[in-house]
Formats: C-alpha cells, structure tokens, sequence
C-alpha cells in the first residue's frame, strides 16, 4: 500500500470537515426552518410582552387591584386572567379557564422574581418585579392542571402553586359583571 | 521533572515502538472513517431525541405565545 502524500492527507481531512460542517449546517437550517414552520402556522413561540407597571402601588389601583384579580370575559367574548405572584402564593389561588378557547395570563409581581408553569400545556413564563407578564394559551383538555412557581422565590418558595380549573363551556359561564370563578368540586 | 530522575527514555520498555509506515497508513485510511461514523451516529441519536421530544411532547401541548 502507498503512502498518501501529506498534502493529499491535508486534503482529505479538510473535505472531511468540510463535508461535517454541511451537514450540521442542514441540521440547523431544519431545526430553525421547523422552529420557524410552528410559529407561524401553528403560533408556538416564546411569549413575549414588553409592558412595565410599578410593583410598590400595583395592588392599589388599576388592573390589578384585588377586586380585578382572577378570570374575565371581556365584551367581545376574550378570556384574560389576572394573577399576583407574590411570596408566596397566587392571588387568586384557583384561576378558571375555558376549554378550547383562547385565554390570556397576564399577571405581575409586588415583591421578588417568580415563574410559572402550567403542567401538561406550553404556558411558561418568569414574572418579573416591574413588569407584566402575558401569556397567550389554549387549555386542549380539561380537569385541573398544577400552576406552581417554578422560580426559587424564598423559603417559602415550595408551597407557592395554583390550581388552573379547565372547564367545559357549560360549566365555563361568567356572571353579570364578566367575571368566572372555579366551580367548588 | 527533577534532573535527578530518570528520564522515560531510560527504560526501554517506555521507548516507543518501531512505526511501520506501510501499516500507518493503513491504519490512517481507516480511522477518520471510523470517527465520522462516531461523531455521526451520536449526533443522530442527539438530533433523534430532540424530534420525538418536539414531536410528541411539545407539539400535543399546544398553542403558547
């Protein structure tokens, strides 16, 4: 067997890398074009809301003042909860939610950096001192899903969680003021 | 390393072996071969975990933005 001239050994390993380089090059053409293919048909993607509200009088006035909290049906039928974070439970604890319909989280912090997750869907999100958060989801099955914070908050940061109440829409029925609270089960 | 130690060269267990070039190269053809097919199927599976997550984990969860 000959021996390959050095330079032909340098042109082999580089065809080789080059070759290695292509195809992660493809891999991650068709990760980001797939990424991309959801977001646009599908309308997966990171939630991302710049909005900024003052933690220290947030609870005073406004939307989110303790009479605004929970779930609302606006008068063009749109689903918005409002939810506290604070150390270290959500107000309010249990939020109900329509099955199949568009519902929109917004919710805000008065004291430390916290983060949700509701088990089983996409909803995940950190709230952050400052700002509000705002998540747009669609609850596919009902029952009750676990909110808990998923953001080390303090010591008392195990026992903060809700309870989010998927409801079907002949249970899911606002009052006269809009408003929908979990049904006592 | 202290000059008063011996060097490995010294021990001629330690003295490298006599390459055979012929063999070398036989060896060299091979080996990027072997690498490429490594480095490939680790990168597969990787890429495969990551489908079936994103498929039939992430997808079912639905609309979130």
């Amino acid at each position: 067997m000959t021996e390959l001239h050095p330079e032909m050994h340098e042109r082999r390993i580089l065809g080789t890398e080059l070759l290695w380089a292509f195809g992660v090059g493809v891999l991650i053409a068709a990760t980001l074009g797939m990424i991309l293919f959801t977001a646009l048909t599908m309308s997966i993607n990171p939630p991302s809301n710049v909005e900024r509200i003052d933690p220290k009088t947030l609870h005073l006035s406004g939307e989110f003042a303790e009479h605004n909290l929970g779930t609302t049906v606006g008068a063009d039928g749109s689903v918005t909860a409002r939810i506290i974070a604070t150390q270290f439970m959500f107000v309010p604890r249990c939020i109900a939610v329509p099955r199949g319909r568009r519902v929109t989280l917004r919710l805000a912090t008065p004291d430390v950096l916290h983060g949700i997750l509701v088990t089983g869907t996409n909803v995940n999100t950190m709230v952050v001192p400052g700002y509000v958060a705002q998540v747009h989801t669609e609850f596919a099955r009902g029952g009750e899903l676990l909110m808990p914070c998923h953001e080390y908050c303090g010591l008392g940061h195990s026992e903060m969680w809700a309870t989010v109440q998927v409801m079907a829409d002949n249970e899911f029925r606002p009052g006269a003021d809009g408003r929908v609270s979990c049904a006592q089960r | 390393m202290h000059s008063d130690q011996p060097s490995a060269a010294d021990d001629p267990t330690e003295v490298g072996d006599e390459v055979d070039a012929a063999a070398l190269a036989r060896v060299m053809r091979v080996v990027p071969l072997g690498a490429g097919v490594l480095a490939g199927g680790a990168v597969a599976l990787l890429v495969l975990g990551y489908l079936l997550i994103y498929w039939f984990v992430f997808i079912p969860r639905g609309t979130v933005g």
